[in-house]
């Protein structure tokens, strides 16, 4: 990541080192009873603030066009108060107008790459935004985030049930739990690693075969949560039909060879119509294999095995 | 010389439940080398297979994995491994233990070896089975993960061998805590919190269901060969294991520190010392010994509050009453009504 920040630092002491000998070969200093502190610490104080904003940028950011406007243009706003700053201690004659022309020119143009850069950061959000959208929808939180799968964890999901149910509290939504069958067996005989992959495999697969207003999560382990806005129980029980027979056709190659792994899966669903908790509690109760066997109050659909 | 294990002997081998720890941690993605350094541990030798390390070092990779990995996923999945585990003949016996019954048998038997940190113990009622856990060491803030991890253990083993859901209920001696997905998802749905103990519980007859592979010859001829160093080890307990299974013998006598040194062969100064050093000290283990004999006489034996009394050999019931309460924080009334529903 340092090696990034290598060219622009560069660059930017370059930038500084010139302007400071330009002022100091052609200006003549003034005395000290002249400097305003003031003045020295605003202009000062912006441009080394400009500096650390670009420098956080380029750290934070991998490279590209939009990392470069951006970084760019606060250094052009850095170097444009380092002028200004310098004209605190240096005189320069009225026969060169060079100085002028940095002192106004710099900082305009500083805001220009700026201003182009946050116009293309919007765009790339907007296309980044679409990407994540099954992931996330509505709020964004990043510690939120599973690392196995990059999908939401539980915590966030129960904050978006309620969110979904205060945003149009008279549509239905629907909520699908998925478990798979026998994944700690995977676990178990094939290793964690394994095991980690294939639930990568089953949440690909799960986002490929959700609408783009969906939502996925991770809920524990190998069950899986998908919040379903604006549907009705019949069409959730399709769609959850649906994703388990998808999921019984998934061949899973191991990484270290050997036989395919199938799987199957159990999913219940309901309508979201009561506090997140006790709806969660109703539908993790209709996934326990004994409630599995007679069925309770949610409707429990076996998954086949492919 | 104490005959006791203390977080400071050196009793866990490195390639044992601590390599599996290490395992997980590299899969996400933090290095071994990395928690062993960050837990004090040199790694010279690591690749020795007699290298072993004490319960606090083990309990301080424990932690050091928890910080880096900052997921409440990881005790359920550190506890999905740690049984019938790879350590030699007694993982052989439990792989091939008839049922339920005969690996908890084991897992008491072979604590040392199995399940180091937290001390099994396991009540068998006329109906109902209780396997509930005790610290090994001190084990500070890590206590609650180190439940999970054990909780999570048994029921993987159990699942796996047996090739069922067996019909467990888990109490813990906690709040309810954030992750609650963590707890029914890897261990179920029955749940309750704010309970006395830290347990799974059971009816007698799921634990007596047969394993497909179980094979009860098998583990008695294995058993002989858990020979030494591994057998040697495996009689070796933790003092505060010791000591509550002589508190709860030594109950009615009543128990004091003297009596306790010369039942361990050491000084009282010594016991003190040691003691303090697993941040306990002999009144709390005596009182905490005293708490469970309680539950097991309200629940198990129906025992009035006048009856344990007697049998605490405390002098009248509202004595023992206000003693229960600093004990669990309940009265024995309210746990009595709070039992039966868990039960």
């Amino acid at each position: 990541m340092y090696e990034s920040l290598r060219t622009p630092l560069k660059l930017s002491l370059g930038g500084l080192l010139a302007c400071l000998l330009l002022y100091a070969s052609y200006g003549e200093p003034k005395p000290l009873g002249e400097w305003k502190w003031v003045d020295i610490f605003g202009e000062g104080g912006t441009a080394l603030m400009s500096g650390l904003w670009a420098i956080l940028i380029l750290a934070s950011r991998p490279g590209g066009r939009v990392t470069w406007l951006l970084a760019g243009g606060l250094g052009a706003i850095m170097l444009g108060a380092w002028v200004d700053c310098l004209d605190e201690f240096y005189r320069v004659p009225a026969a060169y107008p060079w100085d002028n022309w940095l002192e106004s020119l710099l900082t305009p143009a500083g805001m220009l790459l700026l201003t182009g850069g946050l116009y293309a950061w919007r765009q790339e959000q907007a296309s980044l935004n679409q990407h994540l959208q099954k992931r996330e929808r509505l709020l964004r939180e990043h510690r939120a985030f599973d690392r196995v799968t990059e999908l939401a964890d539980a915590d966030y999901l129960r904050r978006q049930i309620r969110l979904e149910q205060g945003r149009s509290p008279r549509l239905p939504c629907a909520l699908i739990l998925l478990d798979l069958d026998h994944f700690h067996r995977v676990n178990r005989e094939h290793g964690q690693l394994e095991g980690d992959r294939l639930l990568q495999a089953v949440s690909h697969l799960l986002l490929l075969n959700l609408r783009n207003h969906d939502l996925l999560c991770r809920y524990a382990g190998d069950r899986f949560a998908m919040l379903l806005p604006e549907t009705g129980q019949a069409e959730a029980e399709r769609i959850a039909n649906h994703l388990a027979a998808m999921l019984g056709q998934l061949t899973h190659y191991p990484r270290t060879g050997g036989t395919p792994l199938t799987i199957s899966a159990r999913v219940a669903c309901a309508i979201a119509d009561c506090q997140a908790e006790p709806l969660l509690n109703r539908l993790n109760q209709a996934l326990e294999p004994q409630a599995a066997r007679s069925p309770g109050f949610a409707r429990v659909i076996a998954g086949q095995r492919a | 010389m104490a005959d006791y294990l203390t977080q400071d002997t050196a009793c866990i081998a490195l390639n044992r439940q601590p390599s599996l720890l290490l395992e997980l941690g590299r899969l996400r993605g933090a290095e071994p080398a990395l928690l062993l350094r960050e837990a004090g541990i040199p790694a010279a030798g690591l690749l020795d297979p007699q290298r072993q390390i004490s319960p606090q070092q083990y309990l301080q990779l424990l932690g050091q994995l928890l910080r880096h990995g900052k997921h409440p996923e990881l005790p359920f999945l550190l506890g999905q491994n740690l049984l019938p585990g790879h350590y030699g003949a007694v993982s052989h016996a439990l792989l091939q233990a008839a049922d339920a019954g005969q690996a908890l048998q084991l897992l008491l038997q072979y604590q040392s070896l199995l399940c180091p940190l937290l001390t099994p113990h396991l009540h068998l009622g006329p109906r109902q089975a209780v396997l509930y856990w005790t610290p090994a060491y001190a084990c500070g803030s890590l206590l609650p993960a180190l439940v999970e991890m054990h909780l999570a253990a048994v029921t993987a083993m159990c699942r796996w061998l047996g090739d069922a859901h067996l019909p467990w209920r888990y109490s813990f001696n906690r709040t309810r805590p954030r992750h609650i997905e963590q707890h029914q998802v890897h261990l179920g749905q029955q749940l309750h919190f704010n309970a006395p103990l830290d347990a799974l519980l059971i009816e007698r007859d799921a634990l007596a269901q047969p394993w497909p592979r179980g094979n009860r010859t098998a583990v008695e001829m294995l058993l002989p060969r858990i020979a030494a160093p591994e057998g040697a080890a495996a009689a070796r307990r933790s003092l505060l294991a010791l000591l509550y299974d002589w508190l709860q013998q030594a109950m009615r006598t009543p128990p004091t520190l003297e009596a306790a040194a010369s039942h361990l062969r050491v000084s009282p100064a010594t016991l003190k010392r040691h003691l303090a050093r697993e941040g306990t000290h002999f009144q709390a283990e005596l009182d905490q010994a005293r708490a469970h004999v309680s539950l097991y006489l309200l629940h198990e034996r129906h025992y009035s509050n006048e009856a344990i009394a007697a049998h605490l050999g405390y002098h009248d019931a509202n004595n023992f009453r206000r003693a229960f309460k600093r004990w669990t924080g309940q009265t024995p009334g309210l746990l009595r009504s709070d039992l039966d529903a868990a039960g």
